[in-house]
């Protein structure tokens, strides 16, 4: 049993490291600094300056979220381009084929996204808090640096099921930068949630990142861990839910592809 | 001669136009996209306590941002499609200079990008009720037509400059958001601390924009419009200047190594 459990931890690593290689390691740094900060930085400073032509009070509020949003880019990108990626480039009826566990072999491909957007968003902060003056004095550092945390997983589960679907429609990465950028609108990163329409406020509260994010924002005011205990763990729930849906498809699939011997044709 | 331009252009934008037809990302970039910034603008002007949100900005705007969402992806990216399934070389060994199929090709792209701009006028009209009474027209068409020209001069430097540049997506990154941040596609310059609106001042798109809006808004200051107009011109023109040069590069490169693809 340990051994088995060993070898499965192993295959995990060995995975995570490999995809991680194929992901960034060809990557030069200007290439990297752009996909990371090129997007979402320019459209955090779109929002702030449409915030203050607006005459938004508290413009700060649009930078947090922004801030908080950037692990999606690599959980929900580079989780989903992890996973699709093996069929552009050939490599997924190997790794089908293989008799590896899948849930390492799947799992595995979240991992260095998770930490890197992780890594991301921790250094956002101190930037941010130079240039646009942030108050962190009362800020709930450990509980903060959890959420970042949090959300980088959560949204990973968001990757898996795009990547999987992405695995079966050639517009795969089409419906994930759509969905990429709807969670601007979705999951309360430029104003509050309660300011949509009640049937869409029902589709942030199923999204990942929605309590992830409020309850960074309470940590960054001074909250303690019992008071975003509830969104903390409706936040875990949430991204369990994806991420088992996302590997659930992937298998789907694999079964699909298996009885039809057309790997690449999925 | 010029009916054989006329085949040549022609039979460019129809294969142009399929490709962006068949490619879902011209659905992300000319509407989807500008419909969520559009979107966000709404939300905010209300959490602001206004009654209504300025639809020359946040709905038209939004619509300029679709056109040019989608030209910076389709100049970066054509080149570096071409490369990779192996066309850029026989496009560059065919008789056709590669500058008249990247001219022709760019002038699809931005006249493409227009749907963009005519769906968010359509949405400002029929759903938000925007009057164009009061708006000064011929000035607003021409302050348009400057846009498109400067979008074209501009997507042309980019397309001669990734010929010989891999640096694609990550330019993409540095150039979509930026130039609408500094041009002021959803927000008037005024907005924009000082030293961006100086950068700005480089980019035509900029000064067609806001003649646009003095032209929507009614303004009628012909010195104003005049001075606006020119500068857009001008700027376009050093742009359309700027890629001629680069395409001479581009060909001379190309003779001298023989190697398009290891550029």
């Amino acid at each position: 049993m340990s051994r088995a459990i060993a070898r499965g931890v192993r295959l995990y690593l060995t995975q995570a490291w490999f995809s991680y290689r194929a992901l960034y390691f060809w990557n030069t740094p200007f290439n990297y600094l752009a996909s990371k900060f090129g997007f979402p930085f320019f459209a955090m400073l779109l929002f702030l300056f449409i915030g203050k032509y607006d005459g938004l009070a508290n413009p700060v509020y649009i930078v947090i979220g922004n801030i908080l949003l950037m692990p999606s880019l690599n959980g929900i990108s580079g989780v989903s381009m992890a996973v699709t990626d093996e069929k552009r480039f050939g490599t997924l009826s190997y790794l089908l084929g293989s008799p590896a566990g899948r849930a390492p072999v799947f799992l595995g491909r979240a991992l260095f996204p998770v930490l890197d957007g992780f890594m991301t968003a921790t250094v956002a902060f101190p930037v941010a808090l130079l240039i646009f003056h942030l108050d962190l004095s009362k800020t709930n550092f450990w509980l903060l640096l959890f959420c970042i945390l949090l959300i980088s997983f959560t949204t990973s589960g968001l990757g898996f099921i795009l990547g999987s679907i992405s695995l079966v429609n050639r517009d795969g990465w089409m419906i994930t930068s759509t969905i990429a950028v709807g969670l601007y609108i979705l999951v309360g990163v430029n104003f509050p949630v309660d300011l949509l329409p009640p049937f869409v406020r029902i589709i942030s509260y199923g999204l990942p990142m929605t309590r992830g994010i409020l309850a960074a924002r309470m940590a960054l005011a001074g909250a303690s861990w019992a008071a975003v205990s509830q969104l903390l763990l409706g936040e875990v729930i949430v991204g369990i839910i994806y991420t088992a849906a996302g590997y659930g498809l992937f298998r789907l699939i694999e079964r699909r592809s298996m009885v039809s011997g057309a790997l690449d044709n999925l | 001669m010029i009916g054989r331009f006329f085949r040549l252009a022609w039979r460019q934008m129809n294969v142009q136009l399929q490709i962006r037809i068949f490619n879902r990302d011209t659905l992300l970039l000319f509407f989807l996209q500008p419909l969520v910034f559009s979107a966000v603008g709404m939300i905010l002007a209300r959490a602001a306590g206004n009654q209504a949100p300025d639809l020359v900005y946040t709905v038209i705007g939004s619509g300029i941002m679709g056109m040019w969402s989608g030209l910076v992806f389709t100049s970066t990216y054509d080149i570096g499609r071409d490369r990779r399934e192996g066309v850029l070389e026989l496009i560059v060994g065919s008789p056709t200079p590669l500058a008249r199929v990247e001219a022709i090709r760019t002038f699809t792209n931005v006249m493409a990008g227009l749907v963009s701009l005519a769906a968010a006028f359509l949405a400002a009209m029929l759903i938000f009720k925007y009057s164009l009474a009061g708006a000064n027209l011929p000035g607003a068409f021409l302050s348009l037509l400057l846009i498109l020209f400067g979008m074209w001069c501009i997507g042309l430097f980019l397309a001669n400059f990734l010929v010989w540049s891999r640096l694609g997506s990550p330019l993409v990154d540095f150039l979509e958001l930026p130039v609408a941040v500094l041009c002021g596609f959803m927000y008037p310059l005024r907005v924009l601390p000082d030293w961006m609106q100086a950068i700005s001042t480089v980019l035509p798109i900029r000064w067609a924009l806001q003649a646009l809006d003095e032209t929507l808004s009614g303004g009628r200051d012909p010195a104003l419009l005049w001075m606006q107009w020119a500068l857009a011109f001008g700027i376009s023109l050093l742009f359309w200047g700027l890629s001629r040069w680069l395409d001479g590069k581009v060909h001379d490169r190309v003779r001298v190594t023989g190697e398009l693809s290891s550029i």
